[in-house]
């Protein structure tokens, strides 16, 4: 009790009392993540966009993990981008001069077998399978004229962490200039997310659903990393 | 720095006080019966087993207030005389009418398990119960539902407060607390365990079952645990529903009509037998062993390709052995029972 008690109190002490060692090598940095598609921002229901090989589609949800921010050390830190909620994240990098950037979009394994998480990983967030164990790393949903699932329905739950059928992808971006990680500016680092480049060499016809881990959700995954771009750093 | 620490530890102390006195769990220790391995997946490592928390997995286990219709608990399904199995139903009853896809087998020993379900799809205890508590034909509930209820439910904040140390209610409490319910439901006093230690004697019937399951059935349904934990396909027909068992998970034509060894401890209760409950005596099992299996299906495991051949009293036999892998000290243990009477759909 007293070990407890007295680790809590240490642990505040050494985030807000401390001037100077911890925090003088970290710098906070916001993600703020742009979700594009037809080169438009795009907007929940009502708007239709086109696959690059012609199928409408409307989208009314899409979210995904983003985690191991950073470039070189990864950060433990997970975050739960949400297009249509919280699409800026926020965090502690070590400080420094950074000409790329790089985060893992997805959750690492272990963290898929690791029991009951809480937080962005909080089964509450609706991206854990019930049914086989696994984190959707990705989930984009809406309708599509060209589904022949029911009610027209497009369900993309991008998912599986085990060896084959892995999902995550180490996203790998450069930096228009270079990012100074400091205590003294909070940049913001505005990132394009193309919805364009997640239907390449894919079909909404031939997979309008896709919710299980296995060959289609892993090209679904390989085309991730094109997706990204940094716009600007404010 | 020794003021600021004090100072600290009395804010921390004051903010902590809801009127439930300090936090102070009695820790516990999985008993690890004697000649058995270490368990498999070390599920208390980041679970701390406290009788404080295994008595608030015991409320929620058997609260009906986990499912949609506030009377399919867990417990529901998971009958304890049944060793928490369903008795003698091939399907278990859901929410609203509907019948599970699957026989819902007994809960025992679950803390050597490396996966869970007949398809080996769920990966860890703790996020098991999802499944169940989520599913249209098993409890139809949400998570979300499920804390609001709970909070709403003045009897519960005691037991958050006394397992985890304050009253707050989150899935993850929840999941860990049932985790540490079902992981201590551990069977390990049945006449084939007091044989074992030496304590009695088994009689000649017995001896002989125990030689022909030796023989037959130890190489999947290996002891001590009755199970090697692993996947195979024993020669059943695809049913009605098409369930092709561990191929739903892997995506693998390898594991087609692969299902996860049960356990034949307690097997006397768990009535009825595989995946879809389609045998309901122990006599049509033996039968499927010596005469039902399906020799066409390239997934068959290889030890079943030799066809059992036993006679009447052999058969016999080895349903003597296989009863005494009963425990009543396991399904009359008053502390795995629910602590007030619950409903139960039939
Ligand atoms: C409506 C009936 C029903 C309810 C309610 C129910 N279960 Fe089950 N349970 C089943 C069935 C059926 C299976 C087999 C599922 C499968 O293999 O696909 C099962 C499997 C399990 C298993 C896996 C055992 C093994 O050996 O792999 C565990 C553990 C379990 N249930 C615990 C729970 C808990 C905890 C709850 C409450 C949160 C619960 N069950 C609620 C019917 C039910
Ligand atoms: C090749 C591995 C293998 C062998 C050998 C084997 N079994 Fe099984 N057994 C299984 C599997 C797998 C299941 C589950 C099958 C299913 O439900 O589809 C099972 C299910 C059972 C069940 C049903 C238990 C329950 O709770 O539903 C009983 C009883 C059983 N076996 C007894 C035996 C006996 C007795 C023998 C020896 C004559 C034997 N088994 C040999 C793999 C095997």
């Amino acid at each position: 009790m007293i070990k407890r008690i007295l680790l809590q109190a240490f642990a505040i002490v050494a985030i807000c009392a401390l001037p100077g060692k911890l925090t003088a090598q970290n710098g906070k940095l916001i993600l703020k993540f742009v979700h594009l598609a037809n080169e438009k921002k795009i907007i929940r229901n009502d708007s239709v966009y086109s696959t690059p090989n012609g199928e409408p589609y409307t989208i009314s949800k899409l979210r995904y993990y983003v985690s191991e921010i950073g470039s070189g050390k990864p950060s433990r830190n997970i975050f739960l981008v949400d297009a249509f909620g919280p699409d800026s994240i926020e965090m502690k990098l070590p400080a420094g001069h950074y000409q790329q950037l790089s985060f893992l979009l997805g959750v690492d394994s272990l963290l898929n077998c690791s029991g009951a998480q809480d937080g962005a990983l909080d089964p509450l967030k609706d991206m854990f399978w019930t049914w086989n164990s696994g984190y959707v790393m990705f989930k984009l949903e809406g309708k599509s004229d060209s589904s022949h699932a029911d009610l027209n329905r497009i369900e993309q739950h991008i998912g599986g962490y085990k060896g084959e059928n892995k999902t995550m992808r180490r996203i790998t971006l450069n930096l228009p200039e270079k990012l100074v990680i400091d205590q003294k500016k909070t940049h913001t680092v505005v990132i394009e997310v193309d919805l364009d480049k997640y239907w390449n060499k894919a079909s909404i016809s031939a997979n309008p659903v896709i919710v299980i881990p296995g060959t289609l959700a892993k090209r679904a995954a390989d085309n991730f990393p094109l997706m990204f771009r940094v716009k600007s750093i404010l | 720095m020794t003021l600021v620490v004090a100072l600290m530890a009395a804010l921390l102390g004051a903010a902590k006080d809801d009127g439930f006195g300090p936090y102070k769990p009695t820790p516990l220790k999985l008993s690890i019966p004697k000649g058995w391995p270490k368990p498999n997946s070390d599920i208390f490592a980041k679970n701390k087993l406290t009788e404080e928390g295994f008595e608030l997995g015991r409320k929620l286990f058997y609260d009906g207030n986990l499912s949609k219709d506030g009377a399919t608990s867990c417990g529901s399904c998971h009958q304890q005389f049944a060793a928490f199995s369903t008795y003698d139903h091939d399907l278990s009853h859901g929410i609203n009418n509907t019948f599970t896809d699957r026989n819902a087998p007994s809960l025992v020993n679950l803390a050597w398990m490396t996966s869970y379900h007949w398809d080996g799809g769920i990966n860890h205890i703790e996020v098991q119960p999802l499944s169940p508590i989520t599913a249209h034909n098993e409890m139809g509930e949400t998570l979300e539902n499920i804390i609001a209820k709970l909070n709403a439910d003045s009897s519960y904040s005691r037991y958050f407060k006394a397992a985890f140390g304050d009253k707050a209610i989150t899935s993850q409490r929840i999941l860990k607390a049932l985790a540490q319910f079902t992981g201590s439901l551990i069977s390990s006093n049945s006449r084939y365990d007091q044989w074992k230690n030496g304590t009695l004697k088994f009689t000649p019937v017995e001896e002989s079952g125990y030689a022909l399951y030796k023989a037959n059935c130890s190489s999947c349904h290996r002891e001590p645990l009755f199970t090697d934990n692993s996947f195979h396909n024993n020669g059943l027909p695809l049913n009605r529903f098409g369930d092709a068992g561990r191929q739903r998970i892997t995506g693998l034509s390898s594991d087609s009509l692969k299902f996860k060894v049960p356990s034949l401890r307690n097997v006397q209760y768990s009535v009825p037998y595989m995946h879809d409950g389609r045998f309901n005596d122990l006599d049509k099992v033996i039968t499927h062993y010596t005469s039902g299996i399906n020799y066409l299906q390239p997934t068959l495991d290889s030890i079943l390709q030799k066809p059992i051949v036993f006679t009447e009293r052999q058969k016999l036999e080895l349903i003597y052995f296989l009863y005494t892998l009963t425990d009543t000290s396991f399904t009359k243990n008053k502390r795995f029972a629910p602590a007030q009477p619950i409903t139960i759909k039939h």
